[in-house]
């Protein structure tokens, strides 16, 4: 890969990428609490999965799981690996922002390069184009208290993407911003991702949000909770506002809708675990 | 009726302003009854306020009292980085380290609740009548509070932080160094303020203890050779201390911390 004063650019070739993710069998238990139960999920390379599910159904402890950072019974496998510790080229962008108060916006952008043992001066050199790139130039030495949540939220996004991931692990990366603030960091990741797609797994709790991003669009769901439904988002690429207008994206979007809410209407109905 | 005046127009300054008034006219009060007292029933060494303004521009110029200033000083300051230092590094082994905390907790908790006076006969013995004495006291006192606030600070690192770490691959030491020791950084200031007072109380107390100069040894001397009032200054300047010690913290804070904001972290 390369990156120019225009943005990045994919220069690698495409068998060179990877980023296969593969869980089978993943059981998540904490004490008597099963969280989720007989997972199998593949996400080819480039491929965007939205993971939508209700509150509480495990998508966090599913992206930590196959980010390595906690164990389950079962396997995750990145590019044929087993992951059980944090691998290299696989990045996260969290809930939480999970930015350092102490850090600037500069040194929060290249902790992941320094831990990743880059020689300086090639931090020196990516460092402020991941920061253009998610828009915060002129923020370099602003400390994360002195911006706002949408912009926090794009520290964290540049921070994952300077690792030049194979893997991107987004957990309700827009959640925290208001609403036009997240359409414009919508479009500005799939700009990103149509210039250097990798694979992203993506946490939401918007089903617009899973449907526009979305290759495809997986549901979470039950009590231990498993993949409900798989469904393909056959919608063109690149997308952009016009893809909001198609009727295809409303039938997408009514069918994830309708799926998710039989969980809500029999949960309404359900007392206790 | 200055007071009215700003309270019409600026009625925040006049929060400011009016806790003051009487606080300042209770100080006075306090003053004036002192002064009245002392010349009305006490021998004429005992010392006054008025005594006390006027030995103050005699005193803080000379010698021996500049000499017990530089040495009470030297002591706290020599004290405190070795307390900052070691207390620094044994809290964070505590905090991070089950083992560790397992080892230590007791110990440091019983030697943190203990009176330094106690340990004072042991150190004049180990140490002689030395400075080095005065200096095992400063942090003897100083680094109990140290060692428990850092330890409080490193075992109560938001999990978020370390979880990034965790993803980012980041080693143990790195951890520590770049994680948790600023993460720990509100309670090691609190845990420094306290220890500062401490180290203070611990030198003077050695300097009466074992006579060996300094700020305790100049009160010990002139008020055992009626010079009251001049002893009194360099009681003042141990008052003036905490005050000091805390705006230099805070000035050092805003210099160099500028992410770390007391009115948030503040509990
Ligand atoms: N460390 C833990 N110990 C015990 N239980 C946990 C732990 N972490 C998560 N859980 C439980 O696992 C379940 C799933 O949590 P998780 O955070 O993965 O949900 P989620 O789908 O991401 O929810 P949300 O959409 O609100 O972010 C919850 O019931 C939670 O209480
Ligand atoms: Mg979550």
């Amino acid at each position: 890969m390369s990156i120019t004063a225009s943005g990045i650019r994919r220069a690698a070739p495409a068998a060179a990428q990877g980023g296969h993710i593969v869980v089978r069998g993943l059981t998540k238990r904490y004490g008597a609490l099963s969280v989720f139960e007989g997972v199998d999920l593949d996400v080819a390379e480039r491929e965007i999965v939205a993971l939508v599910g209700p509150s509480g159904c495990g998508k966090t402890t599913l992206l930590r799981c196959v980010d390595g950072l906690i164990p389950a019974e079962g396997a995750v496998l990145v590019d044929g690996e087993i992951v059980r510790e944090p691998r290299p080229g696989i990045a996260m962008v969290f809930q939480h922002f999970g930015l350092f108060p102490w850090k600037t916006v500069y040194d929060n952008v290249a902790y992941g390069l320094r831990m990743a043992g880059v020689e300086s001066a090639e931090i020196a050199r990516r460092v402020p184009q991941f920061i253009s790139l998610v828009g915060l130039a002129g923020f370099e030495k602003a400390y994360p208290y002195q911006l706002s949540g949408g912009m926090q939220q794009r520290c964290g996004l540049a921070r994952a993407l300077a690792v030049d991931p194979r893997v991107l692990l987004m957990d309700e990366p827009f959640a925290a911003v208001d609403a036009q603030t997240r359409e414009i960091l919508q479009f500005e990741l799939l700009r990103i991702w149509e210039r250097q797609p990798t694979t992203m797994l993506f946490v939401t709790h918007s089903i617009e949000e899973a449907v526009l991003m979305g290759d495809r669009v997986v549901v979470l769901k039950g009590r231990p909770s498993r993949i409900h439904e798989d469904i393909t988002v056959d919608l063109p690429r690149p997308r952009s506002r016009a893809t909001f207008t198609l009727p295809r994206f409303a039938e997408l979007r009514e069918r994830v809708w309708s799926t998710l809410m039989s969980e809500a209407k029999k949960a309404e109905f359900q007392v206790g675990p | 009726m200055t007071v009215t005046t700003i309270t019409a127009v600026a009625p925040r300054r006049f929060q400011m302003t009016g806790p003051t008034v009487p606080r300042l006219v209770a100080g006075l009060v306090i003053l004036a009854l002192w002064e009245g007292v002392v010349r009305g029933f006490a021998p004429d060494f005992v010392a006054t306020p008025t005594g006390i303004v006027l030995a103050f521009p005699r005193v803080i110029v000379s010698a021996p009292f500049l000499a017990a200033l530089a040495q009470t000083l030297g002591a706290v300051a020599e004290g405190l980085a070795i307390a900052i230092v070691f207390g620094t590094t044994i809290g964070l082994a505590m905090g991070r380290s089950v083992l560790a905390d397992r080892v230590l907790h007791h110990y440091v908790n019983a030697f943190y609740a203990m009176p330094m006076l106690v340990v004072l006969p042991l150190f004049s013995l180990w140490f002689g009548y030395t400075g080095a004495a005065r200096l095992a006291t400063v942090v003897f006192s100083a680094i109990f509070s140290i060692v428990v606030s850092v330890g409080d600070g490193a075992h109560s690192v938001p999990h978020d932080y370390l979880e990034v770490a965790h993803s980012f691959r980041a080693g143990r030491i790195c951890t520590l160094f770049e994680i948790v020791l600023p993460a720990s950084l509100p309670y090691f200031l609190a845990g420094l303020r306290i220890a500062a007072g401490r180290a203070l109380i611990g030198a003077v107390v050695a300097e009466f203890f074992t006579a060996i100069g300094g700020l305790g040894y100049f009160i010990l001397f002139n008020s055992r050779t009626f010079h009251d009032n001049t002893a009194f200054v360099a009681v003042v300047f141990l008052a003036a201390f905490g005050i000091g010690f805390d705006l230099l913290t805070s000035w050092a804070t805003r210099r160099f911390l500028p992410w770390y904001r007391r009115d948030e972290a503040a509990e």
